[in-house]
């Protein structure tokens, strides 16, 4: 086969590509759902990532734990823990304060989230963009889901939990993702719109109307759990800046800046019930 | 089969190497692409075919740890493989600074490639990090050609040693 041998190798190139550009066009338009391909390649290789994270944070624990205060640092760890929860409960209290609540209401409601909250780590961050998705460490066994939110420690919106879920990893969209869209109330002069990302530190507030008064830089925005994914009252950020949006004169151009630091989600919570739609 | 085996292992290579730079922080991960350095690593010393097969594989993986179009970076590193390989075998790319030129100049070609596949397929403009971005194609390039230069180092002593 002398074509065969002479071309083999732009043969396969070809095949190759072929079978990618493939790949990219039974996604376009872009549906909600990942492939089942693409699915069983992040089940493959996730437990990978969470094996060398593991092992990296397992050798640091080794030193820290054992040579290095021994009995003070497991105390500190345990009290670290509390403390997170606790931070998770008065953030929910403040927030469902703010929300016009009876405080008997509020109470009833943090029981309700109680025991419904999955504390994980991050083990990776988005192969592309780092502002558009990460990897925790639990999944499907741990009771996570896709559609549940996630917020940082101080109880601030981080994003949701989206398909593949693994058994004990999960994939995480970013508020600042630019597909991410949150349903958003400020905090003084109830502007209502959406929070959406631009895949960079900094996100947007669309469909808040030019006629709109109010809002001003520095405004808190709070979830309103209309989009039944997020909770209502969850901290997502700031007004940073106001303006006329040229692209579409019906609206304003309000700028936002993500409450949510990179070096403060090392661990997360992921809220497996949600408390939305109120 | 072996090729296969070395394959697998070095796409699992590929995740540890991004693991460790996705724990050590976000933005590292715009400046080292683990998956380039493996793609061009392994088709420069096995040849095109073995390139392209690595390519689509680490390009694949890549992209099922990202939100974006699965299938993007299976595209580029296919063609970066090939293309990586392909050249390879017909010019001497072994001193060190023509190894490292000559990775920069496929790891630009790469990133030129995925730009306008992704801007093709998403239809919007890409967020380059202020710019930080374009340091990926010069950190890949070095970090390529280190690993020639290590592994010249060893076999040159392993033969001195026999």
């Amino acid at each position: 086969m002398p074509l065969w041998e002479n071309r083999r190798s732009v043969l396969i190139l070809a095949g190759l590509a072929a079978f990618n550009i493939l790949l990219i066009s039974i996604q376009i338009p872009r549906g909600a759902e990942k492939s089942l391909f693409e699915r069983s390649i992040f089940f493959l290789y996730s437990p990978v990532q969470r094996a060398v994270t593991g092992a990296v944070r397992g050798l640091g624990s080794l030193w820290t734990n054992y040579f290095d205060l021994r009995g003070v640092r497991g105390e500190n760890q345990q009290l670290k823990k509390e403390i997170f929860f606790r931070d998770q409960d008065v953030r929910f209290l403040e927030d469902r304060l703010r929300f016009f609540q009876s405080e008997a209401k509020v109470r009833e409601s943090l029981a309700a989230f109680r025991g419904t909250i999955v504390p994980a780590r991050v083990i990776g961050a988005d192969s592309a963009n780092p502002y558009q998705t990460i990897v925790l460490d639990k999944g499907s066994l741990d009771g996570i889901g896709k559609d549940m939110a996630v917020c940082d420690r101080f109880g601030n919106l981080v994003g949701r939990t989206i398909a593949p879920v693994s058994l004990k990893e999960t994939m995480v969209q970013l508020i600042t993702d630019k597909d991410s869209s949150v349903s958003v109330v400020s905090a003084v002069d109830r502007l209502t719109g959406s929070v959406t990302g631009k895949s960079g530190a900094f996100c947007e507030l669309r469909y808040v109307l030019a006629s709109a008064s109010g809002g001003q830089p520095g405004e808190e925005l709070l979830t309103t759990g209309y989009d039944k994914i997020y909770p209502a009252g969850l901290r997502v950020g700031s007004i940073r800046s106001l303006g006329k949006d040229e692209s579409s004169p019906i609206f304003r151009r309000i700028v936002v800046e993500p409450y949510f630091r990179f070096n403060t989600i090392d661990i997360v919570a992921v809220i497996t019930k949600a408390g939305g739609g109120e | 089969m072996k090729d296969v085996l070395r394959a697998f292992l070095a796409t699992l290579l590929a995740v540890l190497v991004y693991s460790l730079a996705g724990g050590a922080g976000p933005m590292l991960l715009v400046v080292l692409n683990a998956f380039s350095v493996v793609v061009l690593y392994f088709s420069v010393r096995r040849g095109e075919v073995f390139g392209a097969f690595l390519g689509t594989a680490c390009g694949l993986v890549q992209d099922s740890f990202s939100l974006g179009v699965f299938g993007v970076g299976g595209l580029t590193k296919t063609l970066l493989g090939f293309w990586a390989g392909f050249v390879s075998q017909r010019i001497d790319v072994a001193p060190f600074f023509r190894n490292g030129l000559y990775m920069l100049v496929m790891s630009v070609l790469e990133m030129i490639l995925w730009v306008l596949v992704t801007a093709v397929v998403r239809r919007e403009s890409l967020n380059f990090h202020g710019g930080l971005i374009l340091l990926q194609p010069l950190v890949t390039a070095l970090l390529g050609s280190s690993l020639f230069a290590v592994e010249r180092r060893f076999r040159a002593r392993g033969s001195r040693g026999a």
